[in-house]
């Protein structure tokens, strides 16, 4: 994964299993997170995030003494920080969906490491901006904080329509983004018959990034899906 | 034809016998009564009997002592009237009987009555025996006269009053059917709802409202076996997630160790696929069991299948899709704004099953091709691949035999996940249709149709 800057995100684990803990805990600093911290209950869990103040918590939903959601509630006062739901329910996971708690997502037990893993990263690239505003492509470099381009030495300037879709496309680096979404970030809900002007932004974009606008190399078209960005490598 | 023949029923025919013997019974019942009537009218001492025995005994002068002795003994009187209307000779006369008569008098007595006696009368050249009987004894019918065409319309008479009387029962009949079949009617349909495993709650007032409460409790019943079985369906598979995360997290972990070994990350790679195998298992045994026993609300709202499909087939390439594999969306341009009430969550579980039993089936990959389209006004979802298919005997036997989670048979055929019996469970709870198309080395096809509102 490229987004080393997310690696430095402190991550809060809250479960009473040990031996899942420990999985977790692995999983997450063979991906890179160096900066993790694990509660066995609810109370510690609160204590924790209180003393460290972690830029993400992972809760299970079953804990000793009382459950992940009242923990979140109780976290809620005091933080805004995103939250990863553990659950072994499928009904918790649509009591989480239906009732709208504000957790951030949600991982079903049993679960794949990567399958975590996207959902940390993908959590993580949503509530934390890259340090660094700058986005390094094959033909040139995006300053994203003055909403400009520079393409071997030539400054272009990116409209606020171009600077969403690009934004958007590079908080999902490498991964592609389904049509529907980026019309939701460019025109808000429901967009219907948007897809000619999401076309020609797109040109547009790809006229001041690519080296060659026909040929484009870093925003790729996924056919009949969407488009995906690809950093260089 | 159809209402009237329900009513023309085996019911009916024993109807009918009934109600021909219970004619017959009539008949005899009555034929019994009236023997005696009959034999006395027609025994020694009836009027025609008696008149010609004294006829024969007596003649305008007098009577002989034995018919005199017999009229006696028997209660009766007579008297002889000669042509001139007065008494030749009496027998036993009654006081206020007169001895003299005008041709009124005998015209109007010789069809009746004399002073209330019932009397019978027998001519000769001389003149005219009259036999009189107690009072009370006979009724005469001193107007007996019909016209001939009445008479002769009797028959059709009675035929017309028989087909009245059979219309009339059969009236009778058709309506206590009717009123029973209305009254039976909740009863035998919830008895329906409750042979196919569903719960009812039935309120019937009346006689029928013990039928209708036991039928309640039965059902009340049915409906707590489902509860337990679907809860404890629903136990297991939440206390083997939490194992199986563990299970599944170091396999794969094993997996991708650049300190194991070939060997090692083989066997750790076996029980990684496996357990993933037991994983989907138990998401889809949780789920069917609960869709089974409509124990799982549908969440529906308004969704484009579009947009879902899109982010479905993302979510599985960005999830790291192995490369053997393709996976293309084709949206046809009239169905892209298409919405339809649906869970969405289930509606993508069902998509991904038929995705997941394409990946399955063709390990060596494939291309596989989610399409939407509009036909005849319905919303045709299309899950499709260009994989080794399945043979024309397979396709019948998926088609048409029930599922093991289904069957009560005891050669339970186990090969089939639950995954292709979710979908189907899935898209019937959307009140959509679903058929697979296949032959073998030509693909595996999915068709889900879904009525729809398609909006611009």
């Amino acid at each position: 994964m490229e987004q080393s800057f997310l690696h430095t995100k402190k991550i809060l684990l809250v479960d009473d299993e040990p031996e899942l803990c420990k999985l977790v805990i692995d999983i997450l600093s063979d991906d890179g997170f160096s900066n993790i911290i694990d509660a066995g209950t609810a109370q510690t869990g609160l204590n924790f995030a209180r003393q460290e103040k972690p830029d993400l918590a992972i809760l299970d939903v079953m804990l000793p003494d009382g459950d992940g959601f009242s923990l979140m509630k109780k976290l809620r006062t005091f933080t805004d920080i995103p939250i990863i739901f553990l659950t072994a329910k499928d009904e918790a996971a649509d009591k989480l969906a239906g009732l709208g708690l504000g957790a951030d997502d949600y991982v079903v037990k049993p679960f794949l490491p990567q399958e975590l893993l996207l959902r940390v990263h993908a959590v993580l690239r949503r509530c934390y901006k890259a340090d660094s505003p700058l986005l390094e492509l094959e033909g040139c470099t995006i300053d994203f904080s003055r909403a400009e381009v520079n393409k071997n030495g030539i400054i272009v300037t990116l409209t606020a329509k171009e600077h969403t879709l690009l934004e958007t496309l590079s908080r999902n680096e490498g991964r592609i983004v389904s049509i529907d979404a980026l019309c939701e970030a460019l025109w808000g809900d429901n967009p219907f018959g948007y897809e000619n002007s999401l076309n020609a932004h797109i040109r547009r974009i790809r006229e001041k990034i690519e080296t060659d606008p026909s040929k484009p190399v870093s925003l790729i078209t996924i056919k009949g899906l969407g488009y995906k960005l690809n950093a260089r490598k | 034809m159809k209402v009237f023949s329900k009513y023309i029923s085996k019911h009916l025919l024993s109807f009918i016998r009934l109600i021909s013997s219970l004619v017959v019974l009539n008949i005899a019942a009555f034929a019994f009564t009236f023997y005696s009537a009959v034999s006395k009218n027609f025994g020694s001492t009836s009027p025609q009997n008696m008149l010609k025995e004294v006829a024969a005994a007596s003649s305008s002068n007098g009577i002989t002592d034995e018919a005199e002795r017999m009229l006696i003994t028997n209660f009766l009187w007579a008297m002889y009237l000669n042509t001139e209307g007065s008494c030749n000779w009496t027998v036993n006369l009654p006081e206020e009987i007169p001895t003299e008569y005008s041709i009124q008098d005998i015209a109007i007595f010789s069809r009746g009555y004399l002073k209330d006696y019932p009397v019978f009368v027998w001519s000769d050249e001389n003149g005219l025996l009259v036999i009189g009987y107690p009072q009370n004894s006979y009724m005469k019918i001193t107007s007996n006269y019909y016209p001939i065409d009445t008479v002769r319309k009797i028959p059709l008479f009675f035929l017309g009053i028989l087909v009245f009387d059979l219309l009339v029962l059969f009236l009778a009949y058709s309506r206590s059917k009717a009123k029973i079949s209305k009254n039976t009617e909740p009863i035998i349909s919830s008895i329906a709802t409750l042979s196919e495993g569903k719960s009812i709650n039935l309120s019937v007032s009346g006689e029928l409202s013990e039928i209708a409460d036991s039928i309640n409790k039965a059902s009340n019943i049915i409906s707590r076996q489902n509860t337990a079985r679907a809860n404890w369906i629903s136990g297991v598979s939440h206390d083997i997630r939490t194992p199986l995360s563990m299970i599944m997290g170091y396999a794969d972990r094993i997996v991708n160790d650049k300190n194991a070994s070939n060997q090692i990350k083989e066997q750790a790679a076996v029980i990684s696929r496996q357990s993933i195998k037991i994983k989907d298992l138990v998401q889809d045994l949780n789920l069917v069991s609960k869709l089974e026993y409509e124990m799982q609300p549908l969440q529906k709202e308004n969704t484009r299948l579009s947009k879902l499909l899109r982010s479905y087939a993302i979510d599985l390439i960005n999830s790291g899709l192995s490369e053997s594999y393709s996976l293309e969306v084709n949206i046809s341009p009239d169905s892209e704004n298409s919405m339809i009430e649906c869970d969405t969550k289930l509606i993508t579980r069902a998509v991904n099953n038929l995705v997941q039993n394409s990946i399955h089936s063709n390990p060596k990959g494939c291309i596989i091709t989610l399409s939407l389209q509009i036909t005849e006004n319905r919303l045709l979802l299309t899950v499709q691949d260009n994989g080794i298919g399945i043979s024309a005997e397979k396709l019948e036997e998926l088609k048409n035999k029930p599922h093991y989670m289904e069957s009560i048979d005891d050669r339970l055929d186990l090969r089939h996940g639950l995954g292709l019996l979710l979908v189907r469970q899935i898209i019937e709870a959307h009140h959509g249709t679903i058929d697979v198309e296949s032959r073998l080395h030509e693909g595996y096809k999915t068709n889900i149709y879904f009525s729809s509102n398609p909006r611009p």
